[in-house]
């Protein structure tokens, strides 16, 4: 289980949190012409990357604040979190800290306990 | 195996004799001794059966990583698989071998050792295929389950458990030497310090050995009764002793399982089990190492020990199971044996080494030439042989000449494995040691810092250097402990993984994994046949699958493994280490969250009369709601449906709506922030007036539906589903964060502040009149879909005009402490006109004669609000809502998308059921073109016969011709398509 940072209330439990996915994905404004392959991605299309991602969790059983955070989706470390009003933090900032379990390849599923 | 009492021991006190039954049998046992060790006393030697071939087994080890010696306890719930190296006796303790029949002696199924030569790898998998699918089902798998196995699953159980959570800075694993030192060099620091171990007893190798002969020039347990003394004194450390850590998890989080009864029966009601979930900063390894065995024929028979074991009976048990055992070792770990045994006055009856006299420390080769103890260098035991007993051994010495030896137990050593299972369940990634010849952790992936031979340290020489290097990173004092060895040697091993047998024979067994009996045969085969990947391997063989999950042999079988494919160990790699390290039960992890509190139950507070007048409950997420009443015990539900249903429509029902979810929403921007939320537009809305209202997913589709009322452009409240209540507020709150967060918009949810009444029926309004003398009625005073504040007998109440069942209705919103007396006072004023109340099921009834939808029963979460014949409610003038854009997709404006109908049989006395198909011919000729399914099915008293709601391709079009209505098992129905609305058309009486 995680430990996630809480902007608002400090480092809780994950069990406290859930999950909202991609952050910084804009909402298209209505009162503009909105194209199909606009508003579909904005719908359906989200990036799931392997490595660093940024993702918003909102503190369900705590301040029912949503937040964002930059999260390694390969080592499940979460790096940063952040108020919905602050800039997103540049993901070059973290490069050094990118660590894959096992020494795995780029892409895998990281069941290794002997370095390949 | 005659075994032998030693003198004096500190753990196990003489003068208190326990008595206990295995398999009915009556034995005495001393206060402190496990099953194994008692039986060991008692010479019982054969324990069970093995798991595929029936095979006589004893006990091969003194502690949790045992393969053979499982058990029932039957004065515990019947608990199957417990170690019996672990488990301590207490009086009246009830034990049962396993896996025999009829008796553990004169085991039936032992006729499978016979049939051996074809059980071989992947057996079941290639003979159990035909004639036919069904003989699997119905003649195999039961056969064979009845044959293999393990333990009976108790049937009753009540063990009750709890959970504490810590939250430290540093958790050291493991009691022993080297996690009593990393204690003791926190003693009285700012750290906060969880030392866990897993035995009564704080010392592991000081308790288990006489490796040791003294520390700081002491005696090992006055120094060991010192340090514990001191640890304990220290405030900021905690120790939990009989704990033992299963699992680790990321970002430092473990989780460790106590017993609350070592030693003693649990008392029913009371905890007997804690599950400790643990957070910390640092974890600090000091598990140590398990020895593993060696491949030879025969090497499952009662009466062969792993030889640290047998050590570990004479300095815990004060036993030793053999008066002169022979020892079999490639490695230098089994030198204490020596030294104890002569130690205690004893004397192996030999000692065989595969090593050369050249590489067998000086001081063994003293020790047995002064006793006089046989010793075979280079020299390898080929298999063991007797009858459910050790007997005779058969040995080729240096010259290849074969030598019997007559003998009543061996004790084994193939080595020692660093315990690396948390380490690599941490993630922590390993290295081959080619001289040690095991896996040792290598890179931690997390704050983890292994101590001892947790870290592959065998030899004690830098002992300070290493805690002290490792544990730099913190504000501790340095250590300095001397330590002097009885036996001083450096670790010394020399690569034997398997001897094979004498003669060839399909009979001849050399067992690589005892509990799940597989043999190194088996681990040929699977590679001939292909399976050459570890992971692929263990999965066909079962190697290391059982509950030990080969803890002294996994290492083996990949041994054999490297040699057979001609790799490097390390190419081989391990199968994944996973936890629980040892087997967890469910009622642990459970914790208190069963029984009553598996599940939070809510009740509306009109619940207790619920219970007085024969409600029959359902259960809506959480909620428990009136389903329907029962006037008597014989009324069917069929019948009470009916009879409420009929009753509103001809009188005045009341149903308790208090689980309906209710928000609140307040603030200066409150009505641009509905108009985004809902489709509906509020701006003309007037003040005091509600709307029927839809919610959408940003996908267009229907989400959820309500009433809103409007208080003022700032205030409004809104009703949802009784289901969708929190992710409605969810879903409100997230856009109000985060695509809205200009607008000053607060929302709150309201639900269980309120209780609500939704009465309806003709003759609604006499009993509103009645209840509520003060207030106007009338169609003029309070129209419908409009609602006003009142006080009623000091109590603010809100009444709505609106109706989910087509007749004149009113909902009462009160809070909810008010709400049981007014429920009393509108059923007495009531009963004079009829009233009566009606439950979910009735209404459900009610509101499908109106065509009125219910969000997840009528729709599933891919229609769209003009599927469903709603497009009025669409605010078109509104610059944007939720999904509003997704409306107007090119799949959501296709035509022959599935819409909303309504479904009558053409012959008024057929019967139709929910979830039928709807189809276009009579005739079946499969593949059946489908057009879409009956989402909602009634007998309407009103109407006299079945009707229906379905959601059909093109169906608005449709409505007019006919279809047919299919299932398997009703056959085919001849329908009408018609508009989903089959009572009141025009509303009059909702308006009346």
């Amino acid at each position: 289980m995680l430990i996630i940072n809480c902007p608002y209330c400090g480092p809780r439990d994950q069990s406290e949190f859930s999950n909202g996915g991609e952050a910084h994905v804009k909402r298209p404004d209505g009162s503009k012409e909105i194209g199909d392959r606009e508003w579909g991605e904005y719908v359906f299309i989200r990036a799931n990357p392997k490595g660093l991602f940024y993702e918003r969790w909102v503190h369900t059983h705590g301040c029912r604040k949503w937040f964002n955070c930059v999260r390694d989706t390969s080592t499940d470390e979460i790096l940063v979190t952040y108020k919905l009003d602050e800039k997103k933090p540049n993901l070059n900032n973290f490069k050094s800290v990118v660590k894959t379990p096992s020494g795995e390849p780029e892409v895998g599923s990281g069941n290794f306990t002997v370095e390949k | 195996m005659k075994s032998i009492n030693l003198k004096e021991n500190q753990f196990i006190q003489f003068h208190q004799k326990i008595s206990f039954k295995f398999d009915g049998v009556k034995y005495f046992g001393y206060k402190g001794d496990t099953i194994a060790s008692a039986l060991l006393r008692n010479n019982v030697n054969l324990v069970g059966r093995s798991f595929k071939y029936h095979r006589p087994r004893g006990i091969y080890t003194c502690g949790i990583e045992e393969p053979n010696a499982l058990v029932q306890i039957i004065s515990e719930y019947s608990e199957p698989n417990t170690r019996a190296t672990i488990k301590k006796i207490y009086e009246g303790m009830e034990i049962e071998s396993q896996n025999r029949w009829p008796s553990l002696e004169n085991d039936f199924g032992s006729i499978n050792n016979l049939f051996s030569p074809i059980f071989t790898a992947g057996f079941y998998y290639k003979t159990f295929m035909g004639p036919h699918k069904k003989f699997w089902k119905n003649l195999y798998e039961p056969l064979i389950r009845r044959a293999a196995g393990l333990g009976k699953p108790p049937k009753d159980f009540k063990g009750i458990s709890n959970h504490i959570h810590h939250n430290v800075d540093i958790t050291i694993i493991g009691g022993g030497l080297n996690g009593l030192l990393a204690a003791k060099s926190f003693i009285n620091s700012n750290y906060d310090v969880l030392l866990i171990d897993f035995e009564e007893q704080l010392g592991g190798i000081i308790n288990n050995s006489n490796k040791i002969s003294s520390i700081d020039n002491k005696e090992p347990k006055d120094w060991l009764k010192e340090t514990i003394q001191e640890i304990e004194d220290s405030k900021n450390i905690k120790i939990l002793k009989n704990t033992l850590v299963t699992t680790y998890n990321y970002i430092n989080h473990l989780i460790a399982i106590e017993d609350r009864f070592v030693g003693s029966k649990p008392i029913e009601g009371k905890v007997n089990s804690t599950l400790h979930k643990i957070r910390t900063g640092h974890t600090i390894l000091c598990n140590g190492h398990i020895e593993r065995f060696l491949s030879f024929q025969n090497n499952d028979l009662p009466g062969i020990m792993l030889s640290s074991s047998f050590e570990k009976y004479m300095c815990r048990y004060g036993l030793a199971p053999s008066k002169e055992p022979v020892i079999f070792s490639n490695n230098s770990n089994s030198n204490s044996l020596v030294y104890s045994l002569i130690k205690a006055g004893l004397k192996p009856k030999a000692y065989i080494d595969s090593r050369s006299g050249e590489e067998i420390e000086p001081n063994l080769f003293d020790l047995i030439r002064k006793n006089d103890v046989p010793l075979y260098t280079n020299s390898q035991i080929k298999g063991a042989f007797g009858n459910k007993k050790i007997e005779k051994i058969l040995v080729e010495d240096s010259s290849g000449a074969l030598n019997e030896i007559k003998c009543d137990c061996l004790c084994l050593s193939g080595g020692i494995n660093s315990d690396v299972h948390l380490f690599t369940q941490s993630k922590g990634l390993l290295d081959w040691d080619e001289k040690d010849l095991t896996y040792k952790p290598s890179k931690p992936f997390q704050p983890t810092i292994t101590l001892g031979s947790a870290s592959g340290q065998f030899n004690f020489d830098n002992l300070n250097s290493d805690i002290n290097e490792k544990l730099k990173t913190f504000k501790v004092k340095k250590l300095d402990v001397k330590l002097e060895l009885n036996t001083n040697a450096k670790y010394n091993i020399e690569k034997l993984w398997e001897v094979s047998p004498q003669k060839k024979s399909l009979w001849a067994k050399s067992f690589i994994d005892l509990q799940n009996d597989v043999t190194t045969k088996d681990i040929r085969q699977a590679i001939t046949e292909g399976f050459d990947r570890i992971e692929h391997l263990k999965r066909y063989t079962t190697n290391s699958m059982g509950t030990d999950q080969g803890k002294i042999s996994s290492i083996n079988a990949l041994g054999i493994v490297s040699d057979l494919l001609d790799k490097k160990v390390n190419e081989v790699g391990t199968t994944i280490y996973r936890p629980p390290y040892a087997p967890l039960s469910f009622s642990a992890i459970a914790g208190r969250n069963c029984y009553e509190f598996y599940d939070p139950e809510r009740k509306s507070p009109i619940h207790n009369w619920h219970l007085k007048n024969g409600a029959i409950f359902e259960d809506v997420g959480q909620w428990k709601r009136p389903w329907y009443f029962q006037i008597n015990k014989d009324e069917s539900m069929h019948d009470a449906v009916q009879r409420e249903s009929k009753n509103v429509r001809e009188n005045a029902g009341i149903l308790d709506g208090s689980t309906l979810g209710k928000i609140e929403i307040k603030g200066e921007d409150a009505l641009e922030f509905m108009n985004l939320i809902y489709t509906n537009s509020f701006t003309k809305m007037k003040q005091g007036s509600a709307r029927y209202a839809l919610m959408l997913g940003e996908d267009g589709m229907v989400k959820d539906d309500g009433i809103i009322c409007k208080i003022s452009d700032q205030h409004f409240i809104a009703t949802t589903t009784t289901g969708g209540a929190a992710t409605v507020l969810g879903c409100m709150e997230e856009y109000a964060q985060t695509e809205w967060p200009n607008l000053k918009v607060f929302m709150n949810s309201i639900t269980e502040q309120y209780a609500t009444f939704n009465i309806s029926g003709p003759k609604t309004r006499e009993i509103m009149k009645k209840a509520f003398p003060n207030i106007n009625f009338s169609n003029e005073e309070f129209p419908f879909m409009t609602f006003q504040f009142h006080e009623f007998n000091g109590v603010p109440i809100r009444i709505l005009r609106a109706s989910f069942t087509g007749e004149l209705g009113y909902e009462i919103y009160i809070p909810s402490n008010s709400a049981p007396k007014i429920w009393d006072n509108i059923q007495s004023v009531g009963k004079e006109f009829g009233l009566a109340p009606y439950g979910t099921e009735a209404m459900h009834l009610l509101r499908a004669e109106k065509g009125y939808i219910i969000v997840g029963q009528d729709t599933d979460g891919s229609i769209t609000p003009i599927d469903l014949g709603l497009s009025w409610m669409i605010g078109k003038s509104k610059k944007d809502f939720l999904g509003k854009r997704s409306l107007t997709r090119s799949d959501t404006i296709r035509e022959d998308r599935k819409q909303l109908v309504g479904i009558i049989p053409s012959n008024k006395t057929d019967k139709l059921e929910e979830g039928q198909h709807i189809i276009l011919d009579k005739e079946i000729k499969s593949p059946v073109p489908m057009l879409g399914h009956i989402t909602s099915c009634y007998y309407s008293p009103t109407l006299g016969h079945d009707f229906a709601l379905a959601v059909i391709k093109n169906g608005h079009s449709m409505i007019g011709t006919k279809a047919y209505a299919s299932t398997s098992s009703m056959g085919t129905t001849g329908v009408d398509i018609v508009k989903p609305v089959f009572y009141d058309e025009g509303n009059k009486r909702l308006v009346s």
